[in-house]
This record gives C-alpha cells, structure tokens and sequence, in this order.
C-alpha cells in the first residue's frame, strides 16, 4: 500500500517539475507554440489532479495509526498543486519582457529614465512653486499701491467736498443772496467771479470748464478798485479754496 | 511814470542770458528809485511793486535764485506797505520758492512770513501746506528733524482744525515716523494708535490701518517686550482684519525669539518677512533696535 503511495509521489513530483518548466517557458513563446503547451500543461495538470485523487484513497486504505504522516504530505502535495495551477493562470496572461522591450524600444536603462522622470517632476514642481512665491510678492506690492492710491483718493475727496461747499454752501433762509453775484446765478453752475476776486494780475489765468456755463463776473468787478476786492475777499473766506497757491491748475 | 515803464520794459524784451541780467538790474534800481522819490503813493508804489514782481521774474529766467528771491521779498514788503496781504503773501511765497534752490534758511524766513499774514487772514489750510513745505526743507536740506517735527505738527493742528483730516494725518505719520526715529516713542505710539483708530473705519482706509498698528507693535516692542504683547491683544479686538496680516504672524514670531532671546530664529522670520516684502529703512532700523536688545540681553545673561 505504502509502496503504492511513494510511487505515486515521485510520480507527482517528476509531474510538477515538468509543469514548473513549462509555465516558465510559456511567457516567452507566442502563437502556435504557446497554446500548443499551454495544451501540455494542462494535460499535465489533470493527470497531477488524478494522481491527487488516488492518493486519498490510498490513505483512506491504510488504517488510521499511521494516516497522519501521509495526510500530512497529501496537504503540502495539494498546496503545490494549486500554486501551479495559479502560476499557471498568471503566464497565461502575463506579457514577457522580452517582447515588451521590443514594442517599446530600447530598454537599456529602464531605472535611468525613471530616475530622470523623478528629476524631471520635482523640477517641474520647484519651478511653479517659484513662479507662485514671485506672483504673491507682486499681489502685495500690488496691495500697497492699491492702499496709497486710496489714501490719496480720500484726501482728494475731501479737498473737493470742502471746495463745493464754500462755493454752494447749503441755502439756509435766513441770509441775504451775496450782492456781488447776479441774480440769475444760481448754484450748480460753477462760476469764476472768485478767480477774477482773487488774482487780478493774472489776466493769463483762464480756465473754463467743460460744458457748464462760466459766469464770468468780471465785469461786475473792478479790478482795479482793490479795496472793493480786498473787502470782498475778507467776507468771503471761503473763496479761498479756489486760490490754490502753486496749484493754480485746479479746476473744479 | 507809463513812459519810464514802457521804456524799461524794452529790453526785457531780449532773451539773451546776460542782457536779462542786466536788465534786471535796471529794473532794480529804478524800482529803487521809484521808491525813494514816489514814498507814500499809492499808484506809485503799486508799479514799483510790479516792477519788482518782473525783475524777480527775469532774475528766475536766468536762474539766479538769489536775486531773484530778493526781489520778491522787496515786492513782498512794498505790499504790505499798501496793506495788500494777499498779494504779500503771494509774493513771501514765490520768495520762498527761489531762495529754496539757493539759500534755504532764507527760504524758511520767507515763507514763515507768508504764514504769518495767512494765520493772520484765518487761511489756515494754505498756511498748513507751507508748513509742510518748511518741514520738508528742513527734512532735506538743513537736516534739522526735530524743527521739522515741530513744523508737521503745527500743520497737522491746522488741519485737523479746518477738518481735513486725511491731510492731518498725513502729517501726523510724518511726525511719528521721525519721532520713533529719535526715539521719542511714547508719543509715537500715541500717533501710531490715534491714526490707526480713525483709518481703521473708513472702508478707503481700512487697508492702511493694518500698517499702522504694526508700527505702533513695534514702538511698544522697542520700549517692552510685554506692552508690546498686551498692544497686540488689544490690536486684534479692535480690529481682527490685523490679526490676519502676515505682520501680525511676524510680530508674534519676534515676540517668541525675544522670548527666547533667539537671534537666529528672530533673523530668519525677519528674512522671511523681507523676501515678500521689502523692509523700508524705518522698519529696518527699528527691527534692528529690537535685535540690540536681544543681544544685549544675552550679553547681560553672561
């Protein structure tokens, strides 16, 4: 019985080496030559299965003493089996390498280029990292013009608002019109009857604005009569604003 | 008289730089004249001042500021004479214009003059903008900061007085920005927080504030490292935006190098701060200060 048993190890074993063989030289062949032993193989593996088969019943003969050692074996026999028939499946669809080095050119330093590739990204990543650090310095310069340029604006504002309101102080019941404008002045027109108060030698000065009328009151004025100018100008104050020194150029 | 103006004003019909010079000069002693022989009137004295007006224009076209300045002066003088305070001060203005090139303490005289008769005219404003052009002489020329201070201040009052507040506080900044220069912190600290709290509301401003409670920081930093800590605290209640700024990460990571006294740990976040940003010499020179004190601390420990 026992002797039954050993003959059909060695029978699985001389099977499974054959079929280890096989199964690694199946990846590299192609076509015709391939199915032709992966039919071989498969031949093979029946008659490992059958094998298998007969040896359980082998040791089911031998009487329960001294099943252990062979059920034992029978175990580790059945674990190659299905490693092989796995290793098996996987080269039938596993590409060789020879064959995919030679679709895809050259392979004669695979871990090289890797490298290079690995180089390749981080400068990459450097580079845009730089170009962001470069693009957040120019967000915050951008950020302090954008700040001066408002500080600016406010001060601007407020020059103009003053300016308005001495020129068009909100009308309040109580006071008398300014006697030295007309009667058809009226406020939202600008006017420059001021200029012609204050700068009497600057006959150059003229300014016009743009498209509302400009009363020009000179000749209400007398120019030459400074005490007229002069008493004017202290009553009122306010024209000052327009009487911008050096900044004559402001035209409101 | 109209003929004598009309007979000078023949050559200063010439462009020549020399002839200009010359005629200048003529006009200057006639003016002189004119004075001398025609004292007490009225008309006279007038032409005399405009006689004056274009000598010092013609000494301008040739570029000699002195003279040029002198004859303003002169014409400044005659108005005042007549009781003309604005053409005066016109013309103490224009004198303080040309004497700026040449000879600037004759300037300050100028327009402190100038602003005499406008204070005295209740023009405030206009005296306030000469102020600053007094202060910005003795900023650049007659390096004198503390005067300079002094005249930023007086403007910044007449400012704030004619409620223009964005220009008072213009001036305001440039008086904390020296103050904390010469080391007087206390009150530029003072500045610092006054203008930080009126900017911090208004919504064209607010960017600004951020700035400016980052100097107030780091006067108190230089003073004492713990006001430094309890001004920031309070900083960040009034007003959070701060505690988001990448000044506020900095102060905090100064405060803990200080703490540490770590210099390099205070130079690497001043370097990172640096490479954003460029530091301005004024933050530079305080962060080298609060460096010292590190410094001297270690220095102390041993």
């Amino acid at each position: 019985m026992s002797s039954d048993f050993e003959a059909y190890e060695q029978d699985f074993g001389t099977l499974t080496a054959e079929i280890t063989n096989k199964i690694g030289r199946i990846p590299k062949l192609g076509g015709k030559e391939k199915t032709q032993l992966v039919l071989n193989v498969d031949k093979q593996l029946e008659e490992v299965r059958e094998l298998m088969e007969q040896m359980d019943l082998e040791v089911r003969e031998i009487p329960i003493q001294s099943r252990g050692m062979y059920q034992s074996r029978l175990k580790s026999y059945k674990g190659e089996m299905e490693k092989l028939e796995k290793d098996f499946k996987r080269s039938r669809i596993a590409y060789s390498d020879d064959v995919r080095n030679e679709l895809l050119g050259e392979d004669a330093g695979s871990s090289e280029s890797q490298r290079a590739h690995l180089l390749d990204n981080t400068e990459k990543l450097e580079r845009s990292s730089r170009r962001l650090e470069a693009g957040y310095q120019i967000a915050v310069e951008t950020e302090q013009v954008g700040q001066e340029i408002l500080a600016n604006l406010h001060s601007d504002r407020e020059k103009i608002q003053r300016s308005r309101d001495r020129n068009h102080p909100e009308p309040s019941p109580g006071l008398r019109p300014r006697r030295h404008h007309p009667p058809h002045h009226h406020s939202g027109h600008l006017f420059q009857c001021a200029r012609a108060l204050i700068s009497p030698n600057a006959l150059t000065h003229t300014h016009s604005v743009s498209h509302t009328h400009t009363h020009k009151t000179r000749t209400r004025m007398i120019n030459s009569d400074k005490s007229v100018c002069s008493g004017v100008i202290r009553t009122n104050g306010a024209h000052e604003s327009l009487f911008l020194g050096p900044d004559r150029g402001l035209s409101l | 008289m109209k003929l004598l103006l009309n007979l000078i004003s023949l050559p200063g019909i010439e462009h020549t730089h020399s002839r200009l010079y010359a005629s200048a000069y003529k006009f200057l002693t006639m003016c002189g004249c004119v004075c001398v022989y025609f004292r007490g009137s009225h008309h006279k004295v007038e032409d005399a001042c405009e006689m004056y007006a274009r000598a010092a224009n013609m000494f301008k076209m040739a570029k000699n500021w002195t003279a040029a300045g002198n004859a303003f002066c002169q014409g400044a003088r005659l108005h005042m004479q007549l009781q003309n305070k604005l053409d005066s001060a016109t013309s103490f203005v224009d004198a303080g214009n040309a004497y700026k090139k040449a000879d600037p303490q004759e300037a300050i005289n100028c327009l402190n003059a100038a602003i005499d008769i406008y204070t005295d005219m209740g023009r405030f404003t206009i005296a306030a903008k000469h102020h600053i052009t007094i202060a910005e002489v003795y900023e650049s020329e007659l390096v004198d900061i503390e005067k300079a201070i002094a005249h930023y201040e007086q403007a910044a009052d007449y400012y704030k007085g004619e409620e223009s507040n964005s220009s008072a506080n213009k001036c305001l900044l440039k008086v904390g920005h020296y103050s904390a220069q010469l080391e007087q912190y206390p009150k530029a600290i003072e500045i610092y927080e006054q203008v930080a709290t009126n900017t911090m509301d208004n919504p064209l401003l607010k960017y600004n504030a951020k700035e400016y409670f980052f100097k107030a920081s780091l006067c108190h930093f230089i003073v004492d490292e713990l006001n430094a800590k309890l001004a920031i605290e309070k900083y960040e209640e009034m007003f959070p935006a701060f505690a988001d700024s990448r000044e506020c990460k900095l102060l905090k990571k100064l405060l803990d190098a200080h703490e540490e006294q770590n210099c390099e740990a205070f130079t690497e976040a001043v370097k990172e701060f640096d490479s954003i940003s460029r530091l301005d010499q004024w933050l530079t020179t305080m962060l080298l200060r609060i460096k010292k004190t590190i410094q001297g601390d270690a220095g102390d420990l041993k």
